[in-house]
Formats: C-alpha cells, structure tokens, sequence
C-alpha cells in the first residue's frame, strides 16, 4: 500500500512540474522583457516616424510600426514593464489588506466579522471593473490612481479566501495548543495560521495577478488606464482597433501578449497548488 | 490546594435553546497529585478540562461557579492574567497529535513556543538547549534531528511525546491531559502512561487525566471523578471507585470493561 501511494505523489509531482516548468518559462521572459525594458528598447517606444506608417512587420521592426510609425516591439516591452508593475501593487494592495481584513474576521468572527463581510458582498456584487471605474471617476486617471482604485477593488475576494481559510484552520486542535501554551490571539493568527494557509493564498496571487493584468488591459482599454504616448498593452489594443483591417499587426501583437502573460501565470499557480496536492 | 473545582456549571446559549453540558461539578486536585475524570462521550468530561484551561470562550456561554488556581478565580480573571498562567503554570496535550501540532513549523520552535512567549529573558541559545533537554526527557533520543524535524515526519508516537515535551517545557505546575492517549496503538498508549506517570513524580506536574478507558485511570490515577451527562456521579480513590463502586453507572461501567481471559 505505502509503495502505490508514493507512486501516486511521483505520477503528481510530475505532471505538476510540467505547468510549472511551463508558467514559470513564458513568466521569465515577460519579466525579463519588462527588466530590459528599463535601460533598453530596440526603438524609443515614443519616437515616431511618419514614412514608417504601418510599417508591416519584417527585420527592421519584428512587430511593425503603428499609426504614428512607432516600433510596436518596443512598446509591447514597455507595455509588459507598465502593466506587470501596476497588477503587481494592485495585487500587493489587494493582498496586504484582504489578509489582515479575511484573517482578522475568520479567527474572531462575530459582529465584526458580519458587518465586514457584508461589506464585502456589497464590493462583490459589482464586478471589480466597474468598483474601479467609480472610483477612478472620483480620483481622476492616472497610473497611481489606476493602481489603488484596481486594489480596492482586489481586497474583497483575498479577504473572503483568507476568512474561509482562517475559519478551517482555526478549529484545528494546533491553535488550542498555541492558545494553551500562551500564545496571545494576534500571534496566533500570524505566526501559526498564516503560514499554513500560504500555499492558498499563494495561487490566488496569482490568479489575482492575472485578473489584475486583464483588468489594467480593461482600464485602459476604455482610455483611463495609463496615459499617453506611455505605452500600456490595453491602451495599444484600443488605439488599434480602428486599424484593424489596414494593419492587424498593430492589435495582433499586443493582444498576443496578454495573452501569454495570462496564460504564464495561470500555468505557474495551478502548478504550485498541484504541487501543494 | 493547587486546583479548586467549585460547583461549576457550563451552559451553551447557542442556538437560542440553553443547554447546559456541566452541572454542578466540584473537586480538587492538590499538586503533585493525578485526577482521573472517566465518562462516555458528552459527558461534559472535556468542557471542563477546557473551562479550566480558560480556553473556553467568554461570551456564548454561562459559567457559574468558580475555578481556584492557587486561589485565584479562572473564570472571572483578567484576560492578559490569564494569559500568563496558560503554557506556564497550567498546560495541555489534546487527543490527536496530528492536528494538534502545526504542520508548517518545525518541532523545535513548537516546543520553545511557551519559553518564547513566557521567558522573553531566554536567548535562543538557552531555548533551544532547554527544548533538547525536554525532548530528551519525553524519550525522543535522536532529539537533534527531531528538532529540525515536521510533525509530518514523526510518527503518532512521537508527536504525542513532543507535545508533552511543548507542555511541559515551562515547568507547569498542572498538566491536563484530554484523552491523550486515545489516538495511539496499545504499546504506545503504555509507553506514555509511564511518561506521564514519571513526570508526575520527578517534576511534581499535578496531572488532570480525561479518558473514557476505565483502565487506563485504573492504571495511572490517585482519585477518580466519574461523570454522567454533565454531572459527577461519584468520586474517590482508585480502591474506592474500582473496588466499592457506590454507584449504579460506576458499577455499570466497570462491568463493561471487557476481559481477556486466557
């Protein structure tokens, strides 16, 4: 018996390495791309050049040039670094808040616990766009502002993952025993639960990641995400909408991108939580 | 008297219905000395280990009575006084030692738990050398590897001896055991009993032994609590309980234990 089940796990341990050996390889060149990105790009991302005007995609310009004759290869890079960077402290926001709010309610629970998480189906009940939208109308556009609007919006389904995990772990015996032996309820709740219910949160993260990319690509797509001439992947797919026929290209790229940014990530956590069994 | 257990009553309001789950339980226990509380499931046998322990929670729940711990009230104290005598004068091991153990920390930050939270004087030098000691102690030879060990790698055994090893690395004055055998094989189960028993006696740790095995606080325990459905049914000595039963459900349950006969 004890030999079938460690087959079993070797069966597991493999297929999980596949995603992520996968995730983990599209997710490095992305970063990678982003960190070049800062010191070096093929073209300046904002230099135009009026006789390159769509310029198809060939040895000069890989992904070809958009309606102002920039280098879309160049602006996909940056594009990559503004996206990453504003999904990374959304998700960072989100995280940090929904952890202290989720683990705060799930160990304690009562009255505060029910006012805080009807706050938060409240926050739920609007899809997070549309949460980020209101509060970017009130704060104005802009990068940051983007940011913390895409955060807020982010906390309620961390807080609701990290209550429920809490709750579990809270009615093990290991938190009695912490009690018992002295431990008061904040250290309780940081150093003993919060480690276990890591690799949860962990591939939430990046689940939280991706959506975070998909809703900057959203933000500004409607044109309130980053400004112009800054390059962003969502900005680009909506600037090439109306070229859409005359240079596929323009949107073909960017969107691909997203695309695989997506899909690294997505590889990458359901690798980490196979890997976690 | 170290332990005062006086005319404790535990009442749920839960569910709108008050139900109570202890009745007017009262005894004591001096230290040094081993209280057996034998009953069947629902007895009401663990919520008063866990009143005394003060782990049961303040609201949601009526409490009357009182508990002394060398005089002072369990049940109305201040909550950071209470905090103070939890993993330093009084400790617990609990049934499973799968869960009762945190599965992503080491064993050796588990055992320190109480010295880091009540002996803040400790380096860690000092704590880790007491946490081997105590390892040592509960007969975990190899304490070295055990230390850097996760609960996951040890054996029920084992756990169970680190626990003990956790509760008793403080110096408790008082050790509730809640069933703490139940979950090991029958070698094993002897094996901790003797520890128990040992401890009992070098380090003078009074010990409140739960179990619903009749034999097992025949073996290990001085008095003998018997409860029924929240209340104390009948209480002595061994010799009393086991060889003048007074009582109906005491004779009941000591007729039930099954014999071997050869």
């Amino acid at each position: 018996m004890p030999q079938d089940r460690s087959e079993d796990k070797g069966e597991m341990k493999k297929y999980a390495n596949f995603n992520f050996i996968c995730g983990a390889v599209i997710c490095s060149l992305m970063v990678l791309m982003a960190l070049v990105s800062c010191f070096y790009t093929p073209y300046p991302s904002t230099a135009m050049d009026a006789s390159l005007k769509f310029a198809r995609p060939g040895l000069m310009h890989i992904m070809g040039c958009d309606n102002y004759g920039r280098d879309i290869f160049s602006r996909v890079m940056e594009g990559i670094r503004n996206t990453s960077l504003i999904a990374l402290l959304t998700v960072f926001i989100g995280t940090l808040a929904g952890v202290i709010v989720g683990a705060v309610c799930g160990y304690f629970g009562g009255l505060p616990d029910e006012i805080l998480m009807r706050i938060n189906d409240l926050l739920f009940s609007f899809p997070s766009i549309l949460l980020a939208l209101v509060i970017i109308s009130l704060t104005g556009t802009g990068t940051l502002n983007v940011t913390l609007a895409l955060g807020l919006a982010f906390i309620p389904s961390f807080a609701r993952i990290v209550r429920s995990e809490v709750r579990k772990q809270a009615a093990l015996d290991y938190v009695q025993s912490a009690r018992i032996l002295g431990a008061g309820h904040f250290r309780v709740i940081f150093a003993h639960i919060l480690p276990n219910i890591v690799p949860v949160l962990l591939s939430s993260v990046m689940i939280g990641f991706n959506n975070a990319v998909l809703a900057e690509a959203g933000l500004s797509y409607l044109g309130i995400g980053v400004q112009p001439p800054e390059a962003s992947l969502g900005r680009m797919l909506s600037e090439a909408q109306s070229y859409l026929f005359t240079a596929p290209w323009y949107a073909v790229f960017p969107g691909l991108v997203i695309m695989l940014m997506v899909l690294g990530f997505a590889l990458l956590a359901e690798g980490m939580s196979e890997g976690n069994g | 008297m170290l332990l005062e257990v006086r005319d404790l009553s535990i009442e749920f309001h839960d569910h709108g219905i008050p139900e109570r789950v202890v009745e007017h339980v009262s005894f004591s226990l001096d230290s040094g000395e081993i209280l057996g509380i034998v009953g069947e499931s629902g007895s009401g046998k663990s919520m008063t280990a866990l009143a005394i322990a003060g782990l049961l929670p303040r609201k949601k729940m009526n409490k009357e009575g009182s508990i002394l711990f060398e005089g002072e009230d369990v049940l109305t104290m201040e909550r950071k006084d209470l905090r103070l005598l939890q993993g330093d004068e009084i400790c617990m091991i609990f049934q499973e030692p799968m869960t009762a153990l945190n599965p992503t920390m080491r064993i050796g930050r588990q055992v320190e738990e109480a010295l880091r939270v009540h002996h803040s004087e400790l380096d860690a030098a000092a704590r880790k050398e007491r946490a081997l000691r105590w390892l040592e102690n509960v007969g975990l030879n190899d304490s070295e590897r055990v230390y850097v060990s996760y609960p996951h790698e040890l054996s029920g055994g084992m756990r169970q001896r680190v626990m003990i090893a956790a509760a008793m690395v403080g110096g408790p004055k008082l050790l509730i055991a809640d069933e703490p055998t139940t979950a090991l094989d029958v070698t094993v189960q002897a094996q901790v009993i003797s520890l128990l028993k040992r401890l009992n006696k070098e380090e003078r740790v009074a010990i409140l032994f739960i179990s619903h095995d009749l034999s097992l606080i025949q073996q290990i325990s001085t008095d003998v609590c018997v409860m029924q459905k929240g209340r104390i049914v009948e209480q002595g000595s061994v010799e009393h309980i086991f060889e003048r039963p007074e009582n109906d459900y005491t004779k009941r349950l000591i007729a039930a234990v099954p014999r071997v006969e050869l």
